[in-house]
Formats: structure tokens, sequence, C-alpha cells
């Protein structure tokens, strides 16, 4: 798909975000914020901190349920927090003493299902949050920001005439209209097929980037948070495990839970003896996380990823040997379904050029001598 | 906090979220002027003291409360077995003429009660058109029409749209899929009925049943005329019959507990679904069935009401009208009482659907306790007798609101305290599918909530308006008593002119007056069911998620 400013480049500016943020203040700063619905005992998210730095693209990834989306909604204003502080750009708009309506926060909202209005043109949609400005004024801005998301010649389109990925364009440039505070997503792209969603994450990802505006990213979707953001927030339950980047979440995990939402990956039982680990699969050398101190002789979970083991066919004397159980042949690489003789799966992912097939015997190791991460039980 | 938080801080709904405090403060107070009518009963009791219990519990009383109950028993019953028919056959199945039908099985709808009974009289009585057809044949007695009988027939005619239009509109909402889904899985067209559409049908059935038992909780001329004692004709004659109107203030308040009685009923079988829709996805028009060799036939369940509760009164008025044509019976006088029909039904349907948006708005998007009671207690006035309304607003008007009274404003109140709940409803089940991101979205681009409402609700629920305000000036045309009692003197509209005309047993113009009332309040209904019945992507317009297509 051609996008206007591939053409074109730089003929579009859009003022940069002019919120009075420095990297300490933040853009958004949540600081032990705690919400809960009322009637429920337990707050939907506790104890979350978060940071967002000026210009930055920032993901929440977390499992369905985990709080990502009252995260958001907490930020923007449509939930009232019970506990803790948020501030956008410097100013408090949130605690257990103030609330600012979101009419007032600034902050740009894209929602999972667009909510665009049905009853309004697409020029219409995004001149929706525009103020104070003469109609002139108005239109001078309307035609950058759709020209930005590639959809100039759509202004006079009702909603319903367009597909899920125009729409999805016209509610990035309805929210970024208004030169908002920061920019939030909300799930954007789990309406989309497969392919559109990997093609619309490059564009929008772009847009971002040229803009300069600071952007949340809220989404379940592992390869969609790496692949975006310059950081990371995995959110366990109800609050922030772990923040980096996401080169620093992928190989430093701080917890199981962590590693298993960053990466596809296994976690089998273990006993940690001076560098090593010993397991069912077999003994495998071992590097701790900085967080986590194991003594010898303890109990751990290693962290199996389908990258980084290696099959290779067992010979006569091997001990721990285990079964081929079905190999998908993807092109470049093939994953192959171990099953170990105590009974456990695990998948290795492995260029296809040697003949290892459906139930061939092997022994498993870990590739290129590459450490094993390992979590105390 | 900010000020409007401060203010409307003891308004709190069940998710938390503040409305506006203008909201709650005018839905409050049409709530308010909706329970006028209620406290001016309970003023009118309180005096009665201990004799009240001796009242209600009168050997006669009973007896009517158990001939109410098996009128309002029957009439909901057989209407819910007419029209769910009629509303499957004219949205899901190939009958020839389905259009024509869809629309002319609203229509019974526009014909007044007393009108109908009028007519059901003239053709069915004993000495009516049907046993002069018959006696040829050999057939001596019809069964006695009046009664429980006949009152029953008049009503159902009457109300069975209400359940048909309920019940349709969500038959149209059910995503195809559902169903093709559980055909898949094996089901046959019935048991699919019976397991999905059904299900999925009931709060349709219960909205439109609770209408129905309202409205015969509340009938008089039907009744009257067909002379079976309700709680509503007792009223009315105590009303009558005696100075001291306390008796009837009395059973006017147990009305009001009988009607509360069916509110909660119907608030029980409501459930906690949600319905707009949350998935993505186009809703695909449904495939109608093929009825084959037994497409004649379901027109025929479609057309035996219409005939019935159409047709054939349509046909007594227009041999009535002819025959007074011929005799040279004046009908130039109906024009003002036409053009005042027009003005103040139109009126009163405005100023309705307009006092309806606050409370609409808080009980769907506001949901709290205070919320529902607003609703609820709105809904008590269609259960209300139009009699009992208009007296107790002579009575506000002579003791409160002095100006109001002789003026076609007061009489524009009543209507709104009769009428709101069908400009509610409509616009409940509007907002209902409009998705509440849409506002957040609003909000979030620096719209106050007040703002959000006019902006982008507004627009937004004008279907379910346009809908509400035809319903309000349908009923408006066709309400009697209230008119009676509260136009000013020598207002005449034309439901007033067809009660004096046959009163007076000026034949011709009763036929005349009614032929109009039917045709000017059946042009919008028509309109509305015939839009509501092409459009079929109505529901994509409102939550437009199509399908990508990949590029």
């Amino acid at each position: 798909m051609r996008m206007p400013w591939q053409r074109k480049r730089n003929e579009i500016s859009l003022p940069q975000s002019s919120a009075p943020a420095s990297e300490e203040t933040g853009v958004i700063h949540l600081e032990g914020v705690e919400c809960r619905y009322p009637g429920s005992d337990s707050p939907t998210i506790s104890k979350f901190d978060l940071l967002i730095k000026p210009g930055e693209f920032l993901s929440i990834l977390g499992r369905s349920g985990a709080g990502k989306t009252t995260a958001l909604r907490v930020i923007s204003g449509f939930e009232q927090v019970s506990a803790g502080y948020i501030r956008v750009g410097g100013k408090l708009v949130g605690s257990s003493f103030v609330h600012v309506p979101p009419d007032q926060r600034r902050i740009g909202l894209v929602f999972q299902d667009y909510a665009l209005f049905p009853h309004l043109t697409v020029a219409k949609n995004v001149e929706f949050g525009l103020k104070n400005l003469s109609s002139e004024e108005k239109s001078d801005r309307i035609a950058p920001v759709l020209a930005m998301v590639g959809m100039s010649g759509y202004e006079s389109r009702y909603v319903h005439e367009l597909s899920g990925g125009q729409q999805q364009r016209v509610a990035i440039a309805r929210a970024l209209a208004p030169d908002p505070v920061a920019l939030l997503l909300d799930e954007p792209f789990s309406n989309l097929d497969r392919q559109l969603r990997t093609a619309l994450r490059r564009d929008i990802k772009k847009i971002v980037r040229e803009t300069g505006a600071t952007t949340l990213l809220v989404t379940h979707d592992r390869e969609e948070a790496l692949a975006t953001s310059d950081r990371i927030a995995v959110m366990g339950d109800n609050c922030i495990e772990q923040i980096g980047t996401p080169e620093e979440v992928y190989q430093n995990p701080v917890s199981a839970a962590v590693a298993k939402l960053v990466g596809p990956c296994e976690l089998i039982p273990g006993v940690y003896r001076g560098g090593v680990v010993v397991t069912e699969a077999g003994v495998f050398p071992t590097r701790v996380t900085a967080e986590n101190s194991i003594s010898d002789g303890e109990q751990v979970l290693a962290l199996m990823r389908a990258s980084e083991l290696e099959i290779t066919l067992s010979g006569e004397d091997d001990q721990r040997t285990a079964t081929i159980e079905l190999r998908e042949f993807e092109g470049e690489f093939s994953e192959y379904s171990i099953r170990l003789d105590s009974g456990t799966l695990l998948r290795v992912r492995r260029r296809a050029a040697d003949g290892l097939e459906a139930d061939n015997r092997v022994v498993v190791s870990s590739r290129d001598q590459s450490k094993v991460i390992v979590f105390p039980v | 906090m900010n000020i409007s938080g401060v203010i409307s801080a003891g308004y709190k709904s069940a998710d938390g979220k503040r409305p506006p405090t203008l909201l709650v403060v005018s839905a409050a107070a049409v709530a308010f002027a909706a329970l006028i009518p209620v406290a001016y009963l309970l003023i009118r009791s309180i005096g009665v003291g201990s004799e009240w219990f001796d009242i209600i519990w009168r050997q006669s009383t009973a007896a009517v409360f158990g001939r109410t109950f098996l009128l309002i028993a029957l009439v909901t019953v057989i209407s819910v077995i007419v029209a769910v028919p009629v509303a499957w056959l004219t949205v899901k199945s190939d009958i020839p003429l389905r259009r024509v039908l869809s629309v002319a099985s609203v229509l019974p709808l526009v014909v007044p009660s007393f009108v109908m009974a009028t007519t059901v009289i003239e053709m069915y009585s004993p000495k009516g058109v049907l046993q002069g057809w018959l006696s040829g044949l050999g057939v001596d007695r019809l069964p006695d029409i009046y009664g429980l009988g006949g009152a029953t027939l008049v009503l159902v005619l009457m109300t069975y749209p209400y359940v048909l239009l309920t019940v349709r509109g969500a038959l149209r909402r059910i995503d195809p899929a559902l169903e093709e889904a559980a055909r898949a899985m094996g089901y046959g067209p019935v048991h699919t009925f019976r397991a999905v559409t059904l299900p999925m049908l009931r709060p349709a059935i219960a909205g439109g049943s609770l209408l129905v038992a309202l409205y015969t909780l509340s009938d008089f001329g039907g009744v009257a005329l067909l002379r079976y004692q309700t709680f509503t004709s007792t009223i009315m004659i105590q009303y009558e019959s005696s100075i001291d109107r306390t008796l009837a203030a009395v059973l006017s308040l147990v009305l009001v507990v009988i009607a509360v009685l069916l509110l909660m009923g119907e608030g029980f079988t409501r459930g906690r679904g949600a319905y707009h829709r949350s998935t993505v996805g186009a809703v695909r028009v449904p495939r109608r069935f093929k009825l084959g060799k037994w497409r004649w036939a379901g027109a025929a369940v479609v057309g035996i009401p219409v005939l019935i509760g159409l047709i054939i009164p349509m046909g007594v008025l227009l041999h009535w009208l002819i025959r007074g044509l011929v005799n040279d019976q004046e009908l130039l006088p109906l024009l003002v009482p036409a053009r005042n029909s027009l003005y103040i039904s139109l009126l009163s349907a405005l100023i309705t659907v307009m006092t309806a948006l606050p409370i609409a708005i808080l009980a769907v998007r506001f949901q709290s306790r205070l919320s529902r009671f607003f609703e609820r207690s709105i809904y008590i006035g269609f259960g209300l007798p139009g009699v009992v309304v208009a007296l107790s607003l002579v009575f506000f008007g002579i003791n409160v609101a002095r100006p109001l009274y002789q003026s076609i404003w007061l009489l524009i109140f009543a209507y709104g305290v009769l009428f709101l709940p069908a400009s509610v409803g409509a616009l409940r089940s509007s907002l209902l599918q409009v998705s509440p991101r849409v506002e957040e979205a609003a909000q979030s681009l620096g719209k106050s909530q007040w703002r959000v409402i006019f902006s982008v609700t507004v627009p937004l629920v004008m279907p379910g308006a346009f809908a509400g305000g035809a319903m309000v000036f349908l009923l408006t045309m066709k309400e009697l008593p209230a008119t009676l009692i509260l136009s000013p003197i020598g207002y005449r509209t034309l439901s007033s002119s067809i009660w004096s005309a046959a009163s007076e047993a000026f034949f011709a113009k009763t036929a005349a007056a009614a032929l109009l009332l039917v045709f000017v309040a059946g042009v919008p209904t028509a309109y509305l069911t015939l839009r509501g019945h092409d459009d079929n992507s109505d529901s994509s317009d409102r939550s437009p998620q199509v399908k990508d297509t990949v590029r």
C-alpha cells in the first residue's frame, strides 16, 4: 500500500506535543495507582507505577483480564482512582480526591472498536475535537492529518462506507487532530486480519514517529508490543512486573510469568547445581537474572525457548532421550514438537537442513551453549 | 473535585460514572411531574382512614379484581400468541404481499378503542351484520359478544401490535449467524426457533406484554361499550355517580399498585444482558425462510388479524359514511377539529420526546437505583386511566397551576404523563444500540459530558426519537377521556368529535371523523413501519464495523 508520505516526505508537519513535560516528570506519570470497580472486593489494578517519557512509544503487555484497559481508562479519566496519583504533563489529574474529567485531559484515545461517529463524515469525525478554531483553520488542520494517515479523498465518506483498516486510520487521525498530550491505543489491531494488522502496525509506528507523539499502546499480542515499542511494561495481575526495552524484557525476564508473556516458551522443573541446571531434558548451562538469587541444590524452573534449543540424533549411551512427535515445516524454519520420555512436551525451532523427521530419537541441548534462564520455584 | 462533581456527588451510577447535574435535575423534574396524579390520589385517600380496607375488600371489589386480572391475562396471552407468529412471518419468511401485510398488521393500533368496540358490536352482536348473513345459513344465535369474550376480542385487536412492534424489532436485530450456528449443530428450524430465537426475543415479548397489560388495565371505552366491568370502569362509574370522589381515588390508588406490580414483573424478565453489539463484523441481511406451498397459509395467519382488526372496522365506518352522505348529513365542521388534533398531537409528541430524553439517557447510561426509580415512576402513567390523570390534573390546575387551567398546555401535560413511557421505551432501545465507547471518544476529544449528549447521543438516537414521537402522536390522536375533561371550552379534536357525534347518533359524522383520525394517525405509523422494514442495514449503520477485506 502506498501512503502519501512515502512520496512526499516532510511536507506535512504537525505541531509537536506541547506538553510541558521533561524526562523526569514524564508526560504521563502514575504512582501507586489503585482502581476498584464499585461492588467488587479486589481492585482491578493496584500499586500501579508507570512513567511515560516525552516522545516515547510504550506498550503495556498483559494477558486479557490483567487490568490493561483499566489502566488506560484511568489515565484517560473514564475511571476514578481509589488511591495513588496520576499526572499528565506534570499536572495532577487523578487521585482519591482529584478527578479531572476526560474532556479536560487532552489525551487522544483510539478505541478497540474505533468508536467513530456513525452520523458524521470522515472529515467531521476528525474535526470533532477541534475547538476555538475558525472553519478555515479547521480545514487547514483536517487535510494534513488525513493525508498523514493516508485517508485523503475520503473526507465526505461515512464511517460505514469504510473498511476496518480505513476506520482504524480515521480513528487515529481523529485522536491526533486536537494535538493531544499523548496518544493512547487500546488493542488497536485486534479487529483486523493478520496481514492487514502487520501492515497497519508499521504505518502507525511511522505516523507516530513523524508526529513525535508520546504513545501508550495496550495489547495482549507480544509480537505487536515487541515490534512497535521503545519500552514495554509487562503486566502481571493488577500491576506492572517489569519495564524495559523489548530486548531487556525478552532476554532478562524477571519472573517466569513475564517470560511466558514476552515469548513462547516452556518452563520445566530442575535442580540448580553450580552453574548448570539438571532437568529431565538434560543438563544445561544457566544464568540467573539480576533480581533473583538461587543457591546450590535449589529447585528451579528452567526457561526453554524454542529458538534457543537444539536437537541431535541420539547415540547408544545417551541417557535422557526424547522422540520427535511432529515436524512443522514453515519455510525457513521448522518447528519440532519433542516428547521427552518423562512425557513433557518441548518445542524446538531450527533451520530445516538435516533430515530429522518424526519418530526420530533425539537428545535436547541448548544451542551454541547459550545459557538457560532459571527462576526460583 | 470539579463543581459538577460536587453537586452530583450524591448520584453515582452502578459503574461509578457521574451524569451531568443538569441531566439528573431535568430527569427528576420529569419524574416528579409524572407522579403528580399519584400524589393527588394519595392526598384524596388520606382522609379515608380505616375505611380504606373495607372499600378494597368489599365483596364486589374483589369480584372486579378477579374480572380485571382475568381480562389482563387473557388479552396478554392471546396478544403474544397472535403477535409472535405474525412478527416472524413478516420478518423471516417469504409470504406473499409481505410488505403490505407487515404495515397493515401494525395499523389496528391506530383505531381508538371506542371505535373498535362500536364496529365490533355492529358486526358481531345478536342484531349485527354477521348474524344477518348467517341466519340465511340457518345459524340462529351467535355466541354473545357482550362480556368477557367481546372485551377480549376488542382489546387483543388493538393491543397485539404493541407486542408485534417490539418482537419485530428484536427479530431484525438478532444476528443471523446465531441461528445458522444452531442449524449447523443439527437443530431443525423449529428447534432452532425454540432454543435460540425465542430466548433472545424474551425481553421484547416481556416489554410488549407490559404495554398490553397496562393498556388493558386502563382501557375504558372498549370495556364500557362491551359491558364488561373492570377496575377502570368501576372507577369511572364512581367518578360520575358520586360527588365524593374519595372512593374513586382509593380505587385509583389500587390501580397504581397493580401497575407497579406489572412493572416489577417485567423488570424480572429483563435480565442483565447487554443489547448493543459488542462484537465486530457487519450483521448480514438475514435470509428468509422459504415456506413453499405454505406461503399462502402464512399470509392468512398475518391477514386474519388485519381483516378483523382493520379492514372490517374500516368497512363498517365507510358503510356508515356513505349511508350518511346519501342522506345529506353535514360533515364540514370537522375541519377545525382535524386541524386541532394535528396541532396538539404534534406538539405533545415533540414535548414528550424531549422530556423523555433525560430519563432514557439516565436509565441506559448511568444505571442506578435512582435512575430506575425515575424510569419506573413515569411508567405508572401508562397504567392509569386517562380519566384519573385528567381529573387529578384538574385538581392540580385549579389549586396549584392556575394559569395552565383551561389552556391546551394542561392537556399536553396530561398527554405527557400518559404517553411518556412510549417515547422513553423507543429512546431506550435506540440508546442501547449506541456503543458507550462512541460517547467516550467524544469526551476524550474535549467535549464535556453535556455537550457530548447534544453532539453525539441525540443525533444517534434520532431514529428512536422519531419512532417514539410517532407513537405519542398516535396515542394522543386516539385519547378520549383526558381530551374531554381537560380541553379548554370549545376546543374540539377529532376524538372528542367522534364521541359527541356518536352520542348524538350522527353516524356519518362519527364515521367521517373516525376515518379521518385513522388516516391521519395511520400515515406516520405506516411510514415508520415501512422504513424499519426496508432498513435492514440499520444495525450496521449504528455499529459500523464492516469487516475488512484483504487488499
